[in-house]
């Protein structure tokens, strides 16, 4: 099958840093991968480049085939920025309402339905600055989630969720995973690798190990995630 | 540009400043207060030095021209004597100066009074202290019939109310200077809240986000200028009841032209703040640094565009940047259309409608330039 997701040799610099390091991948559609890695190792980066946020310095990233940047292309990508990106002065309601219009859709079912997926449905009238952190978190989803996109890129989704939430939250993306939605999530939580199908180690814009969380563990020989990273990591630092 | 898109923008921004409760009142009550104001200091103003030019006609008796001086004179008003064209040159230059045409024959006849104009607010002080004399004067001097006082001015329409060519200037000042700021503000709201990065990555164009931006501003826009307007023109007086005394709501300046194309200008004008304030969000990090900007864009506006120093007398050394003063254009066509009574035919309001569309469209293009984004 096609990949959903394909990075060509994709670089980007930031002056003298390198945020993104070559990087060639694909990733197959209805599959959830996770990027693991440090503060400022290329994650938010990596996800600008992919939705077409920034241009690459050199090589190409394609979205459903279409080389990106491309604006049409938006409408099949969902995208749920690290910081929260709502608008405060509005209802939740009014800040799906709005997503959604964006994307071209009217219909106020799929409003509601978007925010009673993120247990929000009885909020729909509150103005969103008087949320709590964890329920903008919620809304902010939400709002990447309205257009029932084919492709979904979550920058650190669940943070600030608490746990009960959060494993609704995998529970869904899970589903939509199932129904052939493609999904990027980007976390430094360890515990919540295991829930993807595949992990992406990233260190200094470079990805140091792919694979399944049993696979990076037994490759690493070790028992949790955390020290297969620091594994990988120091294998990475030998070689540069 | 997708409409249903683009109605979606519209409606968040309107729906954001109607929460926005203490903007929405700054938006209508500071531009009545401050007018208010300002029409009654400048219509309860002191009397300012006034120099008369006395102009005799040919047949104009003697006796009645030396009793006027005196009249004058007596009344604190420095009088020479010149004849016409040598007066018109001398008001020309010197606006406290009051021209005196007298008509040969005083009885029935019409004494002119002839001002400068550039400074119409003084002037209706000045006149009416000329007024004042030459009335007692000539019915003195004519007996019952006494002469028709005519006003006519150097430059512009001559007025005796001082509001008068301050009206236009406040009214478009106020709406270049709100919709800036509350503009510029919910801009780099949407800049560092991370909301722009985020509409970015829909399918919403940046000439969508332009446009939707102006529109929703223009509708408080044209609220504004319409509650402003109607304060500053209207007159509705409230009869006496009981012991209310009879009052008026309203300013009452009087408007020689259609106050539907003072809206077109203010539109106009109003667009052009939507792109100023989006194109300056860019530069700016905290809201506190919006509103440094505007000592630095707004307040030469306001100094060259005429609001309160005419053009016409500002130091050569700053004329020419009066050319690129957005306000000058709208303040100009105001003044042409409250005080010249210009209908749309007038090539002079035709001249600055247009620049003042070119600058909404070329500011529109340069904002949506600073939305970045690399696909349009
Ligand atoms: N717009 C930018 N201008 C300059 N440098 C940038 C910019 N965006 C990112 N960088 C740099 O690129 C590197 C990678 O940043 P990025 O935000 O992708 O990291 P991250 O993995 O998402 O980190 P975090 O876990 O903290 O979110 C960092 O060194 C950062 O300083
Ligand atoms: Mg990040």
């Amino acid at each position: 099958m096609d990949a959903a997701i394909r990075a060509v040799a994709l670089v980007k610099h930031f002056g003298v840093v390198a945020a993104v390091d070559g990087l060639t991948f694909d990733l197959a559609p209805g599959r959830i991968y996770g990027l693991l890695g440090p503060n400022g190792s290329g994650k938010t980066t990596l996800i600008r480049l992919l939705t077409g946020m920034t241009r690459p310095t050199s090589g190409q990233a394609e979205v459903l085939g279409v080389a990106m940047p491309n604006r049409p292309n938006l409408a099949r990508i969902g995208y749920m920025t690290q910081a929260d990106g709502i608008y405060p002065a509005l209802t939740a309601g009014e800040n799906v309402q709005f997503f959604a219009a964006a994307y071209g859709i009217e219909d106020m079912a799929r409003v509601r339905e978007a925010l009673a997926l993120v247990d929000l449905a009885d909020r729909e009238k509150t103005i969103a600055a008087t949320l709590s952190g964890g329920q903008r978190r919620r809304l902010s989803l939400a709002c990447a989630l309205v257009h029932q996109p084919e492709v979904l890129f979550l920058d650190e989704p669940t943070v600030g969720v608490d746990p009960l939430l959060r494993v609704q939250f995998w529970a869904h993306f899970r589903k939509l995973a199932d129904a052939g939605t493609t999904i990027v999530v980007s976390s430094h939580v360890m515990d919540e690798a295991d829930r993807c199908d595949e992990l992406l180690f990233m260190r200094a814009g470079k990805v140091i190990a792919r694979g399944s969380g049993a696979t990076l563990r037994e490759q690493a020989g070790t028992k949790d995630l955390e020290a297969a990273f620091l594994h990988f990591a120091g294998v990475g630092a030998v070689a540069a | 540009m997708n409409l249903r898109r683009l109605r979606a923008i519209v409606r968040r921004v309107v729906a954001e400043v109607r929460r926005d409760r203490p903007s929405l009142a700054l938006l209508f009550i500071a531009p009545i207060v401050v007018t208010g104001l300002l029409t009654f200091i400048l219509r309860e103003a002191e009397t300012p030095d006034v120099t008369a030019v006395l102009v005799a006609s040919a047949d104009t008796p003697g006796p009645v021209v030396a009793a006027i001086e005196g009249a004058l004179e007596r009344g604190g008003i420095k009088t020479v004597q010149f004849d016409e064209a040598t007066a018109r040159v001398n008001v020309a230059h010197n606006p406290g100066w009051v021209a005196i045409l007298l008509p040969p024959n005083l009885a029935g006849g019409t004494i002119t009074l002839v001002t400068n104009g550039l400074n119409p607010s003084a002037e209706g002080a000045q006149i009416g202290a000329v007024q004042r004399v030459l009335v007692g004067a000539a019915v003195a001097a004519a007996g019952a019939r006494a002469p028709t006082i005519a006003h006519e001015t150097v430059y512009g329409t001559p007025s005796t109310d001082p509001m008068v060519p301050f009206a236009p200037a406040i009214v478009a000042f106020f709406l270049y200077f709100f919709v800036y700021l509350l503009t510029g503000i919910s801009f780099l709201r949407e800049r560092t809240g991370g909301t722009l990065e985020r509409l970015m990555a829909t399918p919403v164009t940046r000439s969508e986000v332009v446009t939707g931006y102006a529109i929703g501003f223009a509708l408080f826009a044209t609220i504004q200028v319409a509650v402003v307007l109607t304060w500053a023109l209207g007159a509705i007086h409230v009869p006496a009841l009981g012991p209310i005394p009879e009052f008026a709501i309203g300013l009452g300046i009087p408007v020689a032209g259609s106050p539907l194309i003072a809206f077109l200008v203010v539109v106009l004008l109003g667009l052009g703040a939507v792109s100023l304030g989006i194109f300056l969000s860019t530069f700016a990090r905290t809201e506190l640094q919006v509103i440094q900007f505007i000592p630095v864009v707004l307040v030469p506006q306001f100094l060259l565009s005429g609001v309160l120093f005419p053009v016409e007398t500002l130091p050569a050394v700053v004329r020419p940047l009066v050319a690129v003063m957005p306000l000058g254009y709208a303040v100009d066509a105001l003044r042409q259309v409250f005080i010249g009574g210009a209908d749309l035919a007038s090539g002079a309001l035709q001249g600055d409608l247009f620049v003042l569309a070119l600058v909404a469209v070329l500011f529109a293009w340069v904002a949506s330039l600073t939305i970045r984004r690399e696909v349009v």
